[in-house]
């Protein structure tokens, strides 16, 4: 039984004076699942996005969220989606209680402020000013302002975006349980780590352009290439003669370590086998490929931290 | 709508907890009141100081006329008289002391009572033997003969008595000013009416006009009850123009505005909480200048439904000026920039801080361009002066003034494509 469908893209354009940001794409996401588009910096994902929160007007195409118009009805709209912006602020002097609750006000959902409070375990701090928390505690409260108003479909634009991997990995654990709590979850993200372990289905996103859109382990077993076997320590010749004997692709590592590639599983088992066979010395690990290799073999060129192509 | 209500109490909790927020809308006031008030406000500089130095002295003693002279001029309470001594050279005492600025000097001469009392003399003798005359010129046919030559008698017997009396000179004071003295012309005018006054209770007549004086106010007016009105009005247009520009174009720059707009809060609810909230600014900042004028100069003003009314007119029309100015400009520097650049020079040119006739003339008519004139000059008509007409032209200004720029607010606002 297909999914019943939240989010409907329809060959969107979105042009700025001398950019063009997005250029015909279209995309569907289904009720319940956490939904990625993932890409560098200036690919379109925000403007994407913006344009479903009905933030921007699209330039041609048409989007629809939860069946209605982002141009039309917007205001529908927006009462029935939760929503954390880029680089998410909020009234700086009011507190983490006070910003939540005056959000809830303008849903018409008072009162539900504590229990959202809770949900993300901000209630200890509820009294603590908002320009006084950690990166990672400001994001917590953006999830909670986006959740207060129990929204059936959230935009979480880049909200790992600057934090330390700790609070990266708790704004993991909070998007998990969004997806738990039955909600249908649109993230954008240059993080593949992030993508691949939180996302049902992804979209990858270049220059205004999506370039391959499916289920993760779909998008890794098109595009994510091969299993890496690695070989760290001692170097015995065998080993390098032994691998070579089973693939045609030996190399060597930035730290030196001996790498073979193999194109399925089977393959890579039996040539763990083998090193296994040659003695105990050999320490050895497999590399499954990941998100980072389907973006490099889609776009030749990897995303680094800050969200840029090298 | 139902939103303005949370984004009002969120806004005013954020502006309550700034500290420069607070301290620029209320403390900044409230010092410049205190300080221009206290300079401005003594009583003392309201009185004109002059000297007197009285040379008609009878036995070491003032003569009488001369010191009733002096009295009156001291009881008329526009003069702080100081008394030279009558052994000073008064031009060697200026030249000595430089410090003698703005010297207004009366010198009253010796032999002033002497020839005032003969001229008075004289001028009755006259007054008497021209009506004996005009009596035996109008009358004779009804005067008998007897009578008649009495009437002559008397008249010759005045005659040579006033020969006597009138070779004495004119009486004379003599008033020394200094060239640069700006206040010269009002004490010579005050010396002179009282001097004509003394002139003519001497020769008995009494004064068949009078001027009735009597102040327009019920009170008189300090310096504290001018700049009050013209405090509140221009702090008003500061903190709309600076305060609310610069705070928005924050909002706009960290984000708040869109989170906000991603919300189903419209702008028009938005503009509108940012105004109420503007407006009870206004009334905070006009309760606090009224309440450190009432405890520190005894100022008792009170804002009536027209002056409120006008306060939120004005508070309207000075922050939707500064919603404009942090939507239209970039970034927070130059909207506070230009927002200085705005506000500056019209609370000074407005003449919020002193009358404009103390500007020259072509400054005036600046100020007269400018919307923060009306408001002031209007809260000062209705506050202070208690005038019984209304200021229609202060509410017509700013009326229309409030209702271009909260459609101009509600246009430049960007609620998408942020």
């Amino acid at each position: 039984m297909p999914k019943e469908v939240v989010v409907e893209v329809e060959k969107l354009v979105k042009q700025y004076k001398d950019v063009l940001a997005v250029d015909e794409i279209s995309f569907d996401v289904h009720q319940g699942e956490i939904f990625s588009l993932v890409g560098p910096n200036g690919a379109g994902k925000t403007t994407t996005v913006e344009i479903l929160e009905c933030l921007r007007n699209p330039t041609d195409g048409s989007a629809k969220v939860l069946g209605l118009d982002v141009v039309e009805e917007g205001a529908k709209i927006k009462k029935r989606i939760g929503v954390m912006p880029q680089d998410f602020n909020t009234f700086e002097r009011l507190t983490v209680k006070e910003n939540v609750e005056l959000v809830a006000q303008i849903y018409g959902v008072r009162g539900k402020a504590k229990e959202a409070l809770e949900t993300l375990g901000l209630w200890q701090i509820k009294d603590r000013k908002f320009h006084t928390l950690s990166g990672g505690m400001k994001r917590r409260v953006g999830f909670c302002m986006a959740l207060v108003s129990d929204p059936e479909l959230l935009f979480l634009d880049e909200p790992t975006t600057g934090l330390d991997p700790q609070a990266r990995k708790d704004s993991w654990d909070v998007m998990r349980s969004l997806k738990d709590m039955g909600k249908t979850v649109f993230l954008t993200s240059h993080y593949m780590e992030e993508v691949e372990r939180l996302s049902d289905r992804a979209a990858v996103i270049v220059n205004g352009k999506i370039e391959a859109m499916d289920s993760i382990r779909s998008l890794i077993l098109t595009y994510g290439g091969s299993i890496k076997v690695l070989v760290k320590g001692n170097k015995k010749k065998e080993a390098r003669d032994t691998l070579e004997r089973l693939t045609d692709s030996v190399s060597f590592d930035e730290e030196d370590n001996l790498i073979g590639k193999f194109e399925t599983r089977a393959e890579a088992s039996k040539a763990l086998l083998s090193l296994y066979q040659l003695g105990e010395e050999y320490i050895t690990e497999t590399i499954e490929p990941g998100m980072d290799d389907v973006f490099f073999n889609l776009v030749g060129s990897k995303v680094d931290e800050r969200g840029e192509l090298i | 709508m139902k939103s303005v209500v949370p984004v009002f109490f969120a806004l005013t909790k954020t502006w309550l907890r700034s500290k420069t927020g607070v301290f620029f809308s209320f403390l900044f006031p409230v010092m410049l009141l205190l300080i221009f008030g206290t300079i401005f406000g003594g009583s003392q500089s309201a009185k004109l100081t002059l000297h007197i130095q009285n040379l008609d002295l009878d036995s070491e003693k003032p003569t009488e006329l001369s010191h009733t002279l002096i009295d009156i001029l001291e009881s008329i309470g526009s003069f702080d008289i100081k008394r030279l001594d009558p052994t000073i050279n008064v031009s060697t005492y200026i030249k000595e002391n430089p410090t003698f600025t703005s010297y207004r000097v009366l010198i009253i001469p010796q032999g002033f009572e002497q020839r005032t009392l003969d001229k008075s003399m004289a001028v009755r003798i006259d007054v008497t033997v021209d009506t004996l005359s005009h009596l035996e010129e109008t009358y004779a046919r009804f005067i008998s003969k007897e009578e008649l030559s009495g009437m002559k008698e008397g008249r010759d017997f005045l005659n040579t008595w006033k020969g006597r009396v009138a070779t004495s000179e004119q009486a004379e004071i003599l008033l020394l000013t200094d060239e640069g003295d700006t206040s010269a012309p009002v004490v010579r005018g005050i010396v002179d009416s009282v001097v004509k006054a003394f002139n003519n209770k001497l020769i008995g007549g009494e004064d068949i006009i009078n001027i009735s004086s009597q102040s327009i106010r019920e009170k008189k007016m300090e310096a504290a009850d001018y700049y009050l009105p013209g405090y509140i009005a221009a702090f008003i247009m500061t903190n709309g123009i600076m305060g609310l520009a610069t705070t928005l174009s924050e909002h706009r720059r960290n984000g708040t505005i869109k989170r906000l707009a991603s919300t189903p809060l419209t702008k028009t609810s938005w503009i509108i909480a940012n105004v109420l909230q503007q407006a009870l600014l206004a009334f905070a900042l006009t309760a606090v200048m009224i309440a450190v004028g009432w405890v520190i100069f005894d100022v008792r003003i009170l804002p009536g439904f027209f002056a409120i009314l006008l306060i939120f007119l004005g508070a309207v029309a000075f922050c939707s000026v500064g919603i404009v100015l942090g939507n239209v400009i970039k970034d927070i520097e130059a909207t506070s920039g230009v927002g200085n650049a705005i506000g500056f020079p019209m609370m000074f040119l407005s003449g919020a801080f002193w009358p404009i006739e103390m500007m020259p003339g072509y400054l005036q008519t600046i100020a007269k361009f400018l919307p923060l004139y009306y408001f002031h000059d209007g809260l000062r008509s209705i506050m202070v002066y208690q005038s019984p007409t209304l200021p229609t032209v202060s509410f017509l200004v700013l009326g229309i003034f409030s209702a271009v720029f909260i459609l101009l607010a509600i246009k430049v606002t960007k609620w998408k494509e942020l």
